[in-house]
């Protein structure tokens, strides 16, 4: 949920020209500049195990980088490993590591760093983020300089998928003892490495001459400035103080018009918006209750209005790989008819009265979305209050979790086991918030998590949507776009989602 | 009220009043040309220019401007209205016993207003409604714990001056009771002085109330106000500067209004500035 | 005068201690706090219970209220304003490097105010009720009129829109390393500010100017056959100061902690900004630290202009 938050980011390309890129590379790039880039939130440190917010995590893929990424179509590919393979029982994972890769301190990247980092993902202390991702590794052997073995302790295909999250990004084992918060030590194997930040002002990022990637990166520094207002990001960008922005506001980014010196790039999101509804509340505990609202809602009309349609209904599933056609899931249709029955039948004929929460700027449309369904779901006599507070006390409220409703976005993964698991097994660590449990819920994501077979895999989660969106614990919405901006000028840049601007190291400034 | 209207910026602010009075009527009992929290979600209808269907245009949702302009005025007005009463009278209550009193109580007293007046006024304000959380109710005490040290100094000096009267020490001489001396020759004096901060603290108490809604901390949508109006209509300013400007006028004019009442006041009562 | 001196000092005091408590206690009522605030709530999920303490203790949020008050205070008087978290360095360095913005701001805007306000009070006095007299109103009244964040968005829009420029593309240059781009930068927050203020000191300006033109000696010099001119500067204005010097130190006072709408909506590294974007982030120290700083600052200003009072105006009892 929210901007602070990610299950997984960072798509990174590993060999340029490779994979499925439509590269615009006509004319040949002119390598040097310095490219100055505008996001609305400043990086909160510099520890990529920790930190979870998409300022950092955006920035801090540039610095360090994974084992494994994913391509713009969300497919895994290689990046510091350039190939891996599962045994037939699925319990080892072997992964041959690049060779040649140097860090910013000049020390060559080994497969002790690999075991340094996982071990330290996997130590309490260090609060890494993705340590539940990593639990089923058993040991980690180190048989030569190029390669690592992951012994699991039960099959976990996710596991691949978990390691392209940039928030476990590979650190250098002479990085252990070292505060990773302290802007010193920071040290990666990206294509631009630290040179300095001063808070709520800027981050400056040079080139890394020693990258393993030849001839990239084309800049010769990055210059990552905070603007907290994105209509401000704009001025800036029209008036060519800043190059290249991320923006998320479709209010903003759709007054970019084709022609007026800045283009737009869009990329379907993983992240979803969604209507929480808290089914341990009355009158949400009937089940029936919380399908005439999934009924009853237009979602179209929610995307229309509150992101001027910028985006996408979605079901529960937003990995376009896995997910069944919306019209294929139940009450996708909005039907007012046989919401009234659902209510009728639940005893509610004559509506009734709760409260929804929303977080004012996080995602920046909640709060617009919140009304919308307000005014639709008054022609049932529902009555839907709402309640906006700024982030951290809607986090606390969030999580306790306090609310009858809740609007939300949460943190999408291009693997459907990371991003359901957490809410939808009972004992997932967000499970509380999703407020619905199920043995069936576990089966199917049990089952998944084993299964090697990528097309029955596929037909497992999408059981698994169906039957959610028939329960309706939530009432998912739709998918954004995620926005890079830029000058006309910034060419070579590709937008990739989850998230990631780490393609800016093949980004140049035409001259 | 003969004088009030022969005052040429008292005129017009009482006339700017009396409209925003109207308009008050008109917003608490809905009386518009929309529900003002209507939606229309039809393309055609959302973010209309001004125009016959919708006089001030429409939002993204297709809700009518000048319905919520109108109903806005309550949320705004409310909010100014009841906080500067409350700031009005509980610093003139401190202010004139603090002055009456004297000694220890003034000196304390005064240093708690100090303490007030120290701090930067819109952050208490903020900080006061954050940990009230927004509502449309809860700038109110925000507001009026800003104002409060303001009336009190106000309250406070006139009282000073009487109290060192000869007439006073006469009366105290006498065995006049406090209670009579203050409420017939005390506060009388203080009157003219509140008046003039009253009006003009609704106008500043109007433009905080804009503030802190523009931070989100006002009333919840979809119920408007001209603060929250223009927050929302801050990213469409290039779009549908509709949005922005009719909510900003309603509050340019209240202002106005407001602030021409107490240059009318503050003439009246002080006729050797009326040239 | 020094005793006078040392006499505000010991008031100041309790009035300090007063601040303190107020900040301290306020900004805990709100609900949500650092650990929440950092992480986000998915993130806060994945910690365990032992972690969640951890945190607690890092932040200094495990003890009893009172108790943290009470090491707060003890380090304030031995100068140490504490450490903030979210931007990982001393609330003393950031209040230093966000001050200079804010003072900057607001003598810019107090100079814009008194470039605008004091001859078109001067001008308006010397006519009253004339057609020039009418537009100053006019544009005093708008000056106090106009919600300033508004102004601002209105003025942002126009450079953007008509002039490509954004005068505040994220990066502030200080005036040190480029004091052109540094005014380019300042210029127009500092307007929408000072166009507010303008509206006071006109105002101050024409009724202070009225009153003492009224006066019998400046009929006694306009007797005496001095010219119009010298009968205003020498004889008008200087008696007209002290009203004026008064309304300037507090509304200087108030600008330091009042720009914290223009600081946001021009994206200025000001101190208004630092304490506000503190609140939201739950960011302790610095709410505390910043706002002490902001109030301090404001008592020394209104010293400095008592200060002031006595030396252009002899009369005035050092009371």
């Amino acid at each position: 949920m929210f901007k602070r938050i990610v299950l997984l980011a960072a798509a990174l390309l590993t060999v340029f020209g490779l994979g499925s890129t439509q590269t615009t590379r006509a004319q040949t790039p002119t390598p040097g500049g310095t490219l100055v880039v505008a996001q609305n939130a400043d990086i909160s440190g510099f520890d990529p195990h920790t930190l979870p917010d998409f300022p950092t995590v955006r920035a801090l893929g540039l610095i360090y980088e994974t084992l494994v990424t994913v391509d713009s179509n969300l497919k895994l590919i290689p990046n510091l490993a350039e190939s891996w393979k599962f045994s037939d029982d699925g319990l080892t994972l072997t992964l041959n590591l690049h060779k040649g890769v140097k860090f910013h301190s000049g020390d060559v990247f080994t497969s002790a760093d690999v075991k340094y980092t996982l071990q330290r993902i996997l130590d309490e202390k260090t609060k890494a983020l993705v340590r539940s991702n990593f639990i089923d590794i058993k040991t980690v052997d180190t048989p030569d300089d190029n390669t690592v073995v992951l012994t699991l302790s039960k099959p976990n295909v996710s596991i691949l998928t978990a390691l392209a999250n940039a928030t476990a990004a590979i650190l250098s084992a002479k990085s252990a003892g070292l505060d990773l918060k302290d802007k010193k030590n920071v040290n990666g194997t990206g294509a631009f490495k630290f040179e300095s930040w001063e808070p709520s002002q800027r981050l400056v990022l040079a080139a890394n001459k020693a990258y393993w990637q030849a001839g990239l990166p084309y800049l010769d520094k990055i210059e990552i400035r905070v603007i907290p207002e994105e209509a401000s990001i704009l001025a800036a960008l029209r008036s060519g103080d800043v190059n290249f922005a991320v923006l998320n506001d479709p209010t903003v980014a759709t007054t970019i018009k084709a022609g007026s010196g800045v283009t737009l790039q869009r990329v379907p999101a993983l992240a979803y918006h969604v209507l929480q509804l808290n089914s341990t509340r009355k009158p949400f505990t009937d089940v029936r209750v919380r399908q005439a609202l999934s009924c009853a809602i237009d979602r179209q009309q929610v995307l229309d209005t509150a992101a001027l349609g910028e985006g996408q209904v979605t079901g529960p599933i937003t990995i376009p790989l896995y997910r069944t056609p919306t019209d294929q899931l139940p009450c996708y249709k909005p039907d007012l008819a046989k919401a009234k029955s659902l209510l009728a039948d639940a005893g509610l004929s004559g509506g009734f009265t709760f409260t929804v929460i929303a977080a004012s700027q996080e995602p920046p449309t909640a709060v617009a979305e919140a009304q919308n369904v307000a005014a639709q779901l008054a022609p049932l006599g529902i009555t839907m209050k709402i309640e906006t507070m700024d982030l951290n006390a809607y986090v606390k409220r969030w999580l306790a979790p306090d609310f009858d409703a809740a609007i939300a976005l949460n943190g999408g993964s291009p693997d459907p086991h990371l991003q359901f698991v957490r809410y939808w097994t009972s004992g997932g660590n967000l499970n509380k918030v999703a407020a619905l449990s199920d043995p069936k819920y576990d089966d199917l994501l049990g089952k998944g998590q084993k299964e090697v077979d990528p097309q029955k895999r596929i037909t497992i989660y999408q059981d698994f949507e169906k039957q959610l969106a028939s329960d309706a614990p939530w009432v998912w919405l739709y998918v954004g776009y995620e926005y890079r901006a830029m000058q006309d000028s910034v060419k070579g840049y590709i937008a990739t989602p989850l998230n990631s601007i780490a393609y800016l190291r093949q980004a140049y400034i035409q001259k | 009220m003969r004088a009030l209207l022969s005052n040429r910026s008292a005129a017009i602010g009482t006339g700017i009043s009396l409209v925003y009075l109207v308009l008050l009527i008109l917003g608490t009992f809905s009386i518009t040309p929309y529900p003002p929290t209507e939606q229309h979600p039809q393309k055609s209808d959302r973010l209309q220019p001004p125009g016959a269907t919708y006089l001030m245009g429409s939002d993204q949702f297709g809700r009518d401007e000048l319905s919520r302009v109108i109903r806005g005025s309550i949320y705004s007005l409310r909010v100014a209205v009841v906080s500067v009463t409350i700031a009005a009278s509980l610093g003139a209550l401190v202010g004139t016993l603090s002055g009456y009193v004297g000694g220890w109580f003034d000196s304390l007293m005064m240093r708690l207003v100090d303490v007030f007046f120290a701090f930067p006024a819109i952050l208490l304000a903020l900080a006061v409604v954050s940990a009230l959380g927004p509502g449309a109710n809860n700038a109110i005490p925000a507001i009026a714990i800003v104002y409060t040290p303001i009336f009190a100094r106000v309250a406070r000096a006139p009282v000073l001056t009487v109290k060192a009267l000869d007439y006073i020490t006469a009366a105290r001489c006498l065995g006049v009771p406090s209670w009579r001396i203050v409420r017939f020759h005390v506060l009388p004096n203080t009157i003219s002085p509140l008046l003039i901060t009253i009006s003009l603290a609704l106008s500043w108490a109007l433009l905080t109330e804009a503030g802190l809604s523009f931070l989100g901390l006002g009333p919840q949508p979809p119920e408007p106000s001209w603060g929250l109006m223009l927050k929302e209509g801050r990213n469409f300013i290039e779009t549908a500067p509709w949005l922005s400007i009719f909510p900003g006028l309603a509050i340019l004019f209240a202002v106005l209004g407001f602030n021409l009442l107490g240059d009318g006041l503050q003439e009246l009562f002080d006729p050797r500035r009326n040239t | 005068m020094l005793r006078f001196l040392l006499q505000r000092f010991v008031t100041l005091i309790p009035t300090l201690v007063g601040i303190s408590l107020l900040v301290f206690f306020v900004i805990r009522q709100i609900p949500g706090d650092a650990i929440a605030a950092r992480l986000g709530g998915e993130a806060v999920a994945d910690l365990t219970d032992q972690q969640l303490a951890e945190y607690r203790a890092y932040f200094g949020l495990d003890k009893p209220l009172t108790q943290q008050y009470i090491e707060w205070a003890f380090k304030i008087v031995r100068g140490d304003l504490g450490y903030s978290e979210v931007r990982r360095e001393p609330v003393l360095i950031a209040i230093g490097k966000t001050y200079p913005v804010t003072l900057e701001l607001t003598l810019v805007a107090l100079f814009i105010a008194l470039l605008i306000g004091l001859p078109i009070g001067i001008y308006s006095a010397l006519n009253p009720n004339g057609r020039f007299d009418l537009l100053s109103r006019v544009l005093s009244l708008l000056g106090l009129s106009l919600p300033g964040f508004w102004l601002g968005t209105l003025i942002i829009l126009v450079l953007s829109l008509f002039f490509h420029s954004a005068p505040n593309a994220g990066l502030f240059t200080s005036i040190i390393d480029n004091p052109l781009r540094n005014l380019g930068q300042i210029i127009f927050p500092a307007f929408t500010l000072g166009f507010a203020f303008s509206a006071s000191v006109m105002r101050t300006t024409r009724a202070v100017m009225l009153d003492t033109l009224a006066q019998e000696y400046i009929r006694t010099a306009r007797a005496k056959g001095l010219r119009e001119r010298a009968v205003i500067t020498q004889h008008g204005l200087r008696n007209g100061l002290i009203p004026i010097v008064t309304l300037i130190g507090i509304e200087m006072g108030y600008l330091l902690g009042g720009s914290v709408l223009i600081e946001e909506v021009f994206a200025l590294p000001g101190l208004g900004r630092l304490i506000y974007n503190a609140i939201t982030q739950r960011d302790y120290a610095l709410v505390q630290g910043g706002v002490l700083f902001a109030a301090v600052n404001f008592v020394l200003i209104n010293l400095l202009v008592d200060v002031l009072y006595t030396g252009i105006d002899p009369r005035i009892a050092h009371a």
